[in-house]
């Protein structure tokens, strides 16, 4: 039984979803009690699978009984299976949270909705578990697929956004196929760990550096890293506010992990491809990433836009930790894009509370949320702690490991870099509680009941969620060590 | 630099996936009109299902279903399936792709009265 564990995982959201339009056609209303549960039952699979892991080792699921490297071949390592548990439970969340915020005008579509977003986390639990090149891109593009229908759902601008969205996306995912497509050309396989054993003969071919490099190009874009980034702020800011929480939690985090699944588990890191170490580039692209993500939120007066650009700098900081070939920096790396999920998942959460409860857009009207909801004001300074990294926070210690790992491998800019976009990060955030404490902006009013319970629990749980990783950051750190490194780091 | 253009014209399928893949890509990056934008995003996918399948070709090869199933199998003698294979599912996402881009376009459409980028830009603001 433990071993089919990854595929009733993907096969619990995705059954869920195709037979949610047939289950729902009368009563609408099941819809949010069917994903609310299912993704319930999937967290629940989803840490089984993960003590499973941790207690036997990794899974390797063959399907249908093709072995490789004929067949498609999963792998719930340590890696996919932590990433795993923090996918289902932002994934439950956020549909708890959706409950509430829902778009009002969907009528009888809204069941739809409920089916694209189990149809996101099961694509993205796909991407997570798969250990061949082509299935990557096949998962890859029904989670943007669902992304981009999901962030139109909004209407208005949101339609402009997502169709940049799309073009953009699409020819990231181009380039990606049209890597695995050389990689294939070169070494004849497209399973990863049987590609590993045939590399090592081929590190002169020019075909792989173009394959390598066509890849990274796509999924940077999938993973917005500067300076490929211009697609993002614009579509969760105007994406549905129940959508933004889990987009900018998962969707951008899971292409960062493909890409570092390729680098480390396919090729082996350490190497040199016509004299550019592959991680040194990686580690200065994401020193760039952060620098200007963090500036970028710093002139942005949206608070969505805000948060956006934050998470675009946090990218960089993940990359910076992974760039730096040792197990401190990957350790640290892994950390903090769990840490940084929960927090954009949490940063949204407040936006969309803040716009539904108080109509808050921009920045300026901020003030009403300090004067009317002190506990939304406090769980915001608690994400703010985690955001720029001060000691009770995840977001604290998963830095901490990140500059250990760079001071370890001597790389002395990406520790300055890591260091300025906490402080452009500090910056950004004291300007946001400049204005929820300045008493002049509260002219207007806006009478609203009580928050709903959907909300309080969303931002509570990942409000908790910061501290708990921070506090427990020593045994999280621990496991990564022990269970989520590549083979040879 | 005669070598080079030698040696890519020995390759046509090559400089054919390359001419596709740049003219989607000008025409992405040139028009203001989504659904040109669209044309051009749906040649470069092209292309590349093009480069898929051209390199599976070999010369004088047939189907891979096995002619003989007593004598050793002459791997040389079959096109190799994979690509293809491969190349109908890039195909599907595709036209996935290509549908709710054209859904989004329709209701852009109905929402600003246009299909012009600079159009919509202009009421944006």
């Amino acid at each position: 039984m433990s071993h089919q564990l990854p595929a009733i995982l993907f096969l619990l959201p995705l059954f869920a979803a195709i037979s949610m339009p047939v289950v729902c056609l009368k009563h609408r209303h099941w819809s949010y009690p069917i994903s609310v549960a299912t993704l319930a039952v999937m967290v629940l699979v989803s840490i089984l699978n993960l003590q499973n892991v941790i207690h036997h080792g990794e899974v390797r699921y063959v399907f249908s009984g093709w072995t490789v490297p004929l067949g498609i071949e999963w792998v719930a390592d340590g890696l996919a299976s932590v990433i795993l548990v923090l996918l289902s439970a932002l994934g439950l969340l956020g549909v708890v949270f959706t409950g509430s915020t829902s778009p009002k005008d969907l009528g009888g579509r809204i069941v739809h909705y409920y089916t694209l977003i189990l149809l996101l986390v099961s694509a993205l639990t796909g991407i997570v578990f798969a250990g061949d090149l082509f299935n990557l891109f096949v998962f890859l593009e029904v989670a943007a697929i669902s992304s981009y229908a999901l962030i139109g759902v909004a209407g208005g601008r949101a339609l402009f956004a997502a169709f940049r969205y799309l073009v953009l996306g699409t020819l990231g995912a181009s380039l990606y196929l049209l890597g695995v497509s050389y990689l294939y050309a070169v070494t004849g396989t497209l399973n990863m760990s049987d590609m590993v054993d045939k590399l090592p003969f081929l590190l002169s071919s020019k075909a792989l550096v173009g394959g390598l490099i066509f890849m990274f190009i796509g999924l940077a874009i999938k993973m917005a890293l500067v300076p490929f980034h211009s697609w993002l702020p614009e579509a969760y800011t105007y994406a549905p506010e129940s959508i933004s929480p889990i987009l900018a939690s998962l969707v951008t985090k899971v292409a960062l992990l493909a890409w570092f699944r390729i680098i480390y588990w396919v090729f082996n890191a350490s190497i040199v491809i016509n004299d550019i170490p592959i991680l040194l580039l990686v580690a200065a692209l994401g020193t760039l990433a952060t620098v200007i993500g963090a500036s970028l939120a710093l002139a942005q007066r949206d608070l969505k836009m805000m948060f956006a650009y934050g998470g675009i700098s946090h990218i960089g900081i993940i990359l910076i930790g992974i760039g730096q070939g040792n197990q401190t920096g990957f350790a640290g790396g892994v950390f903090y894009l769990l840490n940084d999920a929960v927090m954009q998942a949490g940063l949204f959460f407040f936006a969309g509370v803040a716009f539904c409860q108080y109509g808050v857009r921009t920045i300026d009207d901020l003030g009403r949320v300090g004067k009317q909801a002190p506990w939304l004001t406090g769980s915001l300074i608690v994400m703010a702690l985690g955001m720029v990294g001060l000691p009770p926070t995840g977001g604290f210690f998963g830095k901490w490991y990140i500059i250990l790992g760079a001071l370890e491998a001597g790389n002395y800019v990406s520790v300055a870099a890591v260091l300025l976009s906490t402080l452009l990060t500090l910056a950004y955030f004291v300007k946001l509680f400049e204005c929820i404490f300045r008493q002049s902006s509260t002219q207007l009013d806006v009478q609203s009941g009580g928050i709903p319970f959907p909300f309080k629990l969303t931002l509570g749980v990942t409000t908790a969620a910061i501290i708990i990783l921070g506090l427990f950051s020593g045994p999280i750190v621990q496991l990564l060590l022990d269970h989520a490194l590549p083979p040879g780091l | 630099m005669v070598d080079a253009f030698l040696a890519v014209l020995q390759r046509p399928n090559f400089l054919a996936f390359v001419i596709i893949f740049l003219w989607g890509f000008y025409i992405m990056v040139t028009r203001y009109n989504l659904v040109k934008k669209l044309i051009g995003m749906y040649l470069v996918q092209t292309s590349v299902i093009f480069f898929l399948v051209s390199i599976s070709a070999k010369k004088g090869a047939t189907v891979p279903v096995l002619l003989s199933t007593t004598e050793p199998v002459q791997a040389a003698s079959y096109a190799n399936p994979l690509p293809h294979v491969l190349t109908l599912t890039a195909i599907v996402v595709g036209v996935a792709t290509l549908g709710v881009g054209l859904a989004l376009c329709a209701a852009i459409y109905r929402e600003y009265g246009s299909l012009d980028e600079e159009e919509i830009l202009k009421k944006l603001e």
